[in-house]
């Protein structure tokens, strides 16, 4: 593998970055989650816990969220965040930094 | 005949086309055939169970399917409906029960947990539907395995004034409000909507709203008068905005009808330039105002639609409606409009007098698609439903909404503010609603909510939260742009940036959770 700076987050540590955001701002300390908990249907987000959630992945991934990726398949789990922002990532090139000013 | 009752819909329905689809959700359906008899087959086991006439049987069920089928069946039963919100905490379904004095439950297998707290706390509750004696809940439970199918209705005696449902607020604390209404109440505003909006059995309406709420009685109740189909939407789908373009692609939905939010989002976020969403014929939402900029852009991405603003509120359903000009003519805010069919407006002062034209005053609903009361509370009922001395020395009841309006030189009414939304900040009036306007004429500010909290003066002092972003939306910035719109007294003394609003189950900004967040320690700063 190249030492690409795009890749040089582990899929894993994507997941336990947006697992511990989750816990920490959005599901409170109590709430059972794992990396495949349903989060639209269970209960866990919101529609404002959506909009916050993208904040937080496009920021701290680097992503720009296009309207068209706000689907079921992207949100649906942690495992799902993680690997659409792979998938984001991968597109757009972006780096570390946040996308937005 | 005409139904007179709701319950006798579905039954019309399933006569006239038992084939064609009632309710859709998730890529599965009913039709009115099928969904007649599990109703009749849900009656019957509540009739064979004791039931008495007007009981009140709680429904609590996730969005999907079984939603109608439990809600004609208790009708059909002759029991007083009492939808609960599946996302109450377990508290609030207490209060839900007890308050109304439910005693029989129909609930499903994946709300067990939630069922089973509330059952602990309402030992009334003699009998439910839809778990199994093995959930342990310490009383009688009919699996839906065990609810047959019948083609036959059960004999009940209703008639149109007997109570139909009582729907509930879904307030942040406290006790909610409890919303009775009859047959007659429901079935007037119904006949309204399918004859105003031309509605056939071609169309596809959704139930975007819970259906706890009072969009639900055009959701599912104006589609059966009228033999059309209901898209039940999930909370999923609801929450994303691209899903939901493509469903409503799918699905052909011709129907809309929700609070500005959703449509806002879907506008945003839904892609729909990429979407044929010609099927779409009326898009109706209510509950708030739509922010101008936002509406021209969805009026011109869902250009095959009409637009229709309808005011009300779960106590009276809608009482007025405005359907809008194409979007190049709309000009200012939007007028609540005239008067439906069913209903009287008056524009009163604080006397309760009739203003003199043009004036603000509250205005007063009296008409066929009034409540009956709040459940349980009389004094709040003779402060709120007013009895009007009437010609013969006869009374007319109004109900009063709180809200202030005016009557505009064509007849139209305008919205002015809520009465409860006008604060006083050192002495000054100030509405909130202005300020929420003036912050959404600013080109950064994607969404607005003004609040007050108390001062160190023991005064109050205006704070706001906005969804902003791009040039111009830093808090000094927003502040200077405020500055120059609103008198000194209006201008928040704080704008608090977040990225999204606090809402309640029907999709109006929670102002009271935005208060309590954002007064916390750990509150988001202003940038």
């Amino acid at each position: 593998m190249a030492a690409d700076p795009i890749a040089s987050t582990p899929d894993g540590l994507v997941e336990s970055r947006i697992l511990d955001y989750l816990q920490r701002e959005l599901a409170g300390p109590e709430a059972r989650l794992d990396r495949d908990v349903d989060l639209l249907s269970g209960g866990v987000l919101d529609s404002m816990g959506v909009l916050r959630l993208a904040t937080f992945v496009s920021e701290e991934f680097g992503i720009e969220i296009e309207p068209s990726d706000y689907v079921i398949e992207n949100f649906s789990s942690v495992a799902a965040v993680a690997s659409y922002v792979g998938r984001a990532r991968s597109r757009t090139g972006g780096g570390d930094g946040p996308a937005r000013s | 005949m005409m139904p007179k009752l709701l319950h006798q819909m579905v039954q019309d329905a399933a006569l006239r086309h038992p084939d064609a689809a009632a309710v859709r959700c998730d890529g599965a359906s009913l039709s009115w055939g099928d969904l007649a008899s599990r109703a009749n087959g849900l009656a019957r086991v509540l009739l064979e169970a004791g039931m008495a006439r007007r009981e009140r049987v709680a429904v609590l069920l996730a969005k999907g399917l079984r939603v109608p089928e439990a809600f004609y069946g208790v009708l059909s039963a002759g029991g007083t409906l009492v939808p609960i919100d599946p996302r109450s905490p377990a508290e609030q379904v207490i209060r839900i029960l007890r308050a109304t004095g439910v005693t029989r439950l129909v609930t499903e297998p994946g709300k067990r947990d939630l069922a089973a707290t509330a059952l602990a706390g309402c030992p009334e509750v003699a009998h439910v539907v839809g778990l199994r004696p093995e959930d342990a809940v310490a009383r009688p439970c009919v699996p839906w395995e065990e609810v047959p199918p019948s083609g036959e209705a059960p004999a009940v005696d209703v008639i149109e004034h007997d109570p139909s449902y009582i729907l509930h607020t879904s307030g942040s604390t406290g006790i909610p409000k409890l919303i009775l209404h009859t047959h007659h109440s429901a079935m007037s505003f119904v006949d309204w909507a399918v004859a105003e909006y031309g509605i056939t059995r071609e169309d596809r309406l959704t139930n975007a709203s819970s259906h706890h709420t009072c969009f639900a009685t055009f959701d599912y109740y104006a589609a059966a008068r009228a033999g059309a189909a209901t898209v039940i939407l999930t909370p999923s789908v609801l929450m994303m905005p691209s899903s939901l373009a493509e469903l409503l692609e799918r699905e052909r939905v011709s129907m809309w009808y929700s609070v500005p939010t959703a449509l806002v989002q879907l506008s945003l976020r839904g892609d729909l330039e990429s979407r044929d969403l010609r099927s779409m014929r009326w898009v109706l939402f209510a509950g708030e105002t739509f922010p101008g900029k936002h509406l021209h852009r969805v009026m011109r991405q869902i250009p095959s639609a009409r637009f229709s603003h309808v005011y009300g509120s779960t106590e009276v359903n809608v009482c007025t409606y405005y359907h809008l000009p194409p979007a190049s003519e709309l000009a200012g805010p939007l007028p609540i409009g005239r008067a439906c069919s069913t209903t009287r407006t008056l524009v009163v002062d604080e006397q309760g007098r009739p203003v003199s034209g043009g004036e603000p005053g509250e205005l007063l609903i009296g008409g066929s698609t009034v409540m009956s009361g709040y459940w349980g509370e009389p004094e709040r009922n003779r402060d709120i439903l007013v009895r009007r001395p009437a010609p013969g020395e006869l009374e007319e009841v109004y109900f009063r909404t709180g809200d202030r309006v005016r009557a505009l030189e064509n007849g139209q009414l305008a919205f002015v503010a809520r009465a409860d939304r006008q604060v006083k900040v050192r002495g000054y009036r100030v509405e909130l609603e202005e300020v929420e306007a003036a912050l959404l004429s600013l080109a950064s500010v994607e969404e607005a909510a003004a609040f007050t909290v108390p001062d160190a003066e023991g005064s109050l002092a205006i704070r706001a939260a906005v969804v902003a972003s791009g040039e111009g939306s830093a808090e000094r910035e927003i502040l200077g742009g405020l500055r120059r719109i609103l008198p000194p007294q209006a201008v928040p003394e704080r704008i608090h940036a977040v990225e999204a609003m606090p809402r309640t189950p029907t999709g109006k900004v929670d102002s009271r959770a935005l208060a309590a967040w954002l007064t916390e320690e750990n509150a988001p700063h202003g940038r």
